[in-house]
């Protein structure tokens, strides 16, 4: 039975025959199976801990699980509480969506502005790449939240510097009007991995279109507006999706900077903060993961609508 | 069990790496084998542990695993692992989130241990029942504390103002707060921290008033009358600059090192006296403590002595019976009492305070001095707090923060608490 096999395996494999069941397999796993081997631990990671949880939670979702006792079914009323009678849910939604709307666009401008100006042969290129870049490696870290803290508190080095031109700054990260703004302005600084991207499509832009255009008398701005935009579509879009799912699913810094709180008066309240306080906080994980499966849909619904609108203002080269 | 290993020999550190691996290797038959998680400071920890290793030799064959964390880190790591049946066998407990655990069957009932392994007959009466739910035993107290003003006595001497004594008023605060504001002998400083939205503060205020935060099944015991004079009175006090701005008082996160005191914002802060210690490590001027203010010359009961925090046996350990023990060591055992000193709060049992008190430092007999002479400034201990006690209380601070800001005046103020405060109680 076994010599039978094997022998069909090596006859799949070799002569290219129609294989058994088996056979296929074993031909996959001969062909492939170092292949799966290296995915291993991303697979393993994959079901293990992103899938298994996520079909959990959404069992979750449906009852009152408190970490401690047994969970009960409570059907969808998890749900109808965040649709009718969570304001909280609501100022979350409205500082998260504030957030992502302030963020995105500012910080792929700058990326943008950066990456041009980096396009123009600088010398040490590759220096100021990974300079520019290391905001990005930093950026979700508890200790850039903390020295956030220490910058835009009372008497911070940002008030300090105001106070040279006789400015009394308020405390930014402590006053209900400016904290979310000391957030926005720490994920802008963060602009490095959509600026590496932005460099990349920068350079697939064919040079002769330019020294064309600038024949034909087009000013730079011109030149930008008419070739490096429209061309750059592709890579704008890319950037926008993926920095907007990542906005949405910010947490570390205001859970440092507002100390957990989402404060003062809920200015810093996260959505991601807001779904922790209710899980870990109040032990309401059969919320929370309601919770978090609204977030799963907000992203969803406003990542196809991105896909649904690209095509006016996409342009593909083909 | 490598990496077991390596988890207890990170928080051991290497020095005790031999001695840990011992541990291990019997900790394979799971024979007298403990898990103690508390919360805590540095200094905490290096205090439990000796006391630790001292059961460990008293008691052949045990070993005792200690982990702890601070205090916000530490309920949502208690609760996942209680969630997957990986809890501690000792558990610190907290007078807030006592019920909620007993209630789930989380904890192991004492009283069957009560006069056999567990002698707390010299323990006062009140701080007994303080760590019972529904009539059992679930906590024994490990020391009594009591909500205290922490004062910068420095700063009130130069400005040239009196301590506060017990018979300090909120108006007399006021004024106090004001002048230290104005003598400006420090940049960006102010008399008192804005306390509108320190529970303990606001329920010291209540209690003085007959009121209190909830009642005993578990409703909200003020009306909104109560909550808008209180703001009223916060109110006029920043108009008057006797307490800090709302952008300064909300960096606050309500741990010893971000109150406006520590941050050298303020002349003073409101705490509980187990944190004298605490407070005075992290400020480099003298501190005093004092009691709340007074609403009148005459009020009193504003203040309570609780339990400053309990040993819980968790209902999964494998041995109640020796979780008890190591309990009752912690409280009882002289030598045990004298590395803990008073920490966690004055120590329950009259024989330990009889030991301890002409050991003290300084700050211990302030300490001890502070809550034993409370006298008629405290009233009887308030019933457990509900659960969504925890949400009551960032809604006091979120309102306060509202009205602090000029969102909201004190009357509205007043209202939309009990309104959120009401809601929450009723969703539990």
């Amino acid at each position: 039975m076994a010599a039978v096999q094997d022998s069909t395996v090596a006859v799949g494999a070799g002569a290219n025959a129609r294989p058994t069941a088996q056979g296929r397999l074993a031909s996959i796993w001969t062909k492939h199976g170092a292949g799966y081997m290296f995915l291993l631990p991303w697979l393993v990671g994959f079901f293990g801990l992103t899938l298994g949880p996520a079909v959990a939670s959404f069992y979750l979702s449906f009852t009152n699980f408190d970490l401690i006792r047994s969970s009960e079914w409570v059907g969808t009323a998890n749900y109808v509480r965040i649709a009718t009678a969570d304001p909280k849910f609501a100022a979350a939604i409205k500082v998260t969506f504030l957030y992502v709307v302030l963020s995105v666009p500012f910080k792929l401008a700058f990326a943008l502005l950066v990456a041009i100006l980096l396009n123009r042969g600088i010398k040490g290129l590759t220096v100021y790449r990974a300079i520019f870049y290391l905001p990005s490696l930093l950026g979700g870290s508890v200790a850039i939240a903390v020295l956030w803290r220490q910058l835009f508190a009372g008497d911070g080095l940002i008030n300090s510097l105001l106070a040279q031109f006789g400015i009394e700054g308020p405390s930014w990260i402590s006053h209900p009007d400016y904290s979310l703004w000391t957030l926005v302005v720490l994920s802008v600084w963060q602009f490095g991995s959509p600026m590496i991207i932005f460099l990349a499509g920068l350079r697939q832009i064919p040079t002769d279109m330019y020294e064309a255009a600038s024949l034909d008398g087009a000013s730079k701005f011109r030149q930008f507006y008419k070739i490096t935009l429209p061309l750059l579509t592709p890579v704008i879009f890319f950037n926008a999706v993926v920095q907007t799912i990542e906005a949405f699913k910010a947490f570390t810094p205001a859970f440092i900077i507002s100390g957990g709180t989402g404060g003062p008066i809920n200015s810093t309240l996260f959505y991601t903060l807001y779904l922790y306080q209710e899980a870990f906080g109040n032990f309401r994980m059969g919320y929370a993961s309601a919770l978090a499966w609204i977030l799963v849909l907000i992203i969803g619904l406003f990542t196809a609508f991105s896909f649904l609108t690209s095509r006016y203002w996409v342009h593909y080269d083909d | 069990m490598t990496m077991r290993m390596t988890r207890r020999n990170l928080l051991a550190g290497g020095a005790a790496l031999l001695s840990y691996s011992m541990l291990a290797s019997s900790a394979l038959s799971q024979e007298g084998r403990l898990r103690v998680l508390w919360w805590g400071s540095q200094a905490r920890a290096d205090r439990t542990n000796k006391v630790n290793q001292l059961f460990q030799s008293e008691n052949q064959g045990v070993s005792i695993n200690g982990e702890f964390l601070g205090w916000s880190d530490y309920w949502p790591r208690l609760a996942t692992q209680v969630a997957g049946r990986n809890a501690p066998d000792v558990i610190q407990m907290d007078y807030r989130y006592i019920v909620e655990y007993a209630r789930r069957g989380a904890l192991a009932p004492l009283d069957d241990y009560l006069g056999s392994t567990l002698n707390v007959e010299d323990f006062d009466k009140v701080q007994i029942e303080g760590g019972s739910v529904d009539g059992k035993l679930y906590g024994i107290s490990l020391g009594a504390n009591s909500a205290a003003m922490m004062v910068n006595a420095v700063a009130f001497e130069e400005a040239g103002v009196d301590l506060p004594t017990p018979n300090t008023t909120w108006d007399d605060m006021a004024r106090i707060g004001a002048e230290i504001t104005k003598a400006g002998k420090r940049k960006g400083f102010y008399g008192i921290a804005d306390g509108s939205g320190v529970e303990p503060l606001f329920e010291n205020w209540l209690r003085q008033r007959g009121k209190a935060l909830f009642t005993a099944d578990g409703k909200i015991a003020y009306d909104a009358n109560d909550a808008a004079e209180w703001f009223a009175m916060w109110t006029a006090m920043r108009e008057a600059e006797a307490c800090v701005p709302p952008d300064i008082q909300a960096l606050d996160q309500y741990t010893v090192e971000t109150s406006p005191l520590s941050l050298g914002k303020a002349a003073a802060s409101y705490a509980h006296s187990n944190q004298f210690v605490a407070y005075q490590g992290v400020n480099k001027d003298k501190l005093a403590l004092n009691n709340f203010p007074l609403i009148g010359k005459d009020a009193k009961g504003g203040h309570y002595r609780k339990p400053s925090m309990f040993f819980s046996v968790s209902a999964q350990t494998q041995d109640p019976e020796l979780g008890a023990k190591y309990v009752n060591f912690f409280v009882k055992d002289p030598k045990a009492a004298e590395i803990l000193g008073v920490e966690r709060g004055v120590p329950e049992s009259a024989a330990v305070r009889e030991q301890l008190a002409p050991t003290l430092d300084e700050l211990g007999r302030a300490m001890l001095d502070y809550v034993s002479g409370l006298g008629a400034l405290a009233g009887a201990l308030p019933p457990p707090p509900p659960s969504g006690a925890g949400e009551a209380e960032f809604a006091l601070r979120t309102v306060a923060e509202q009205v602090g800001f000029g969102q909201l005046d004190a009357k509205q103020g007043g209202e939309t608490l009990v309104n959120e405060v009401s809601q929450i109680l009723s969703r539990g």
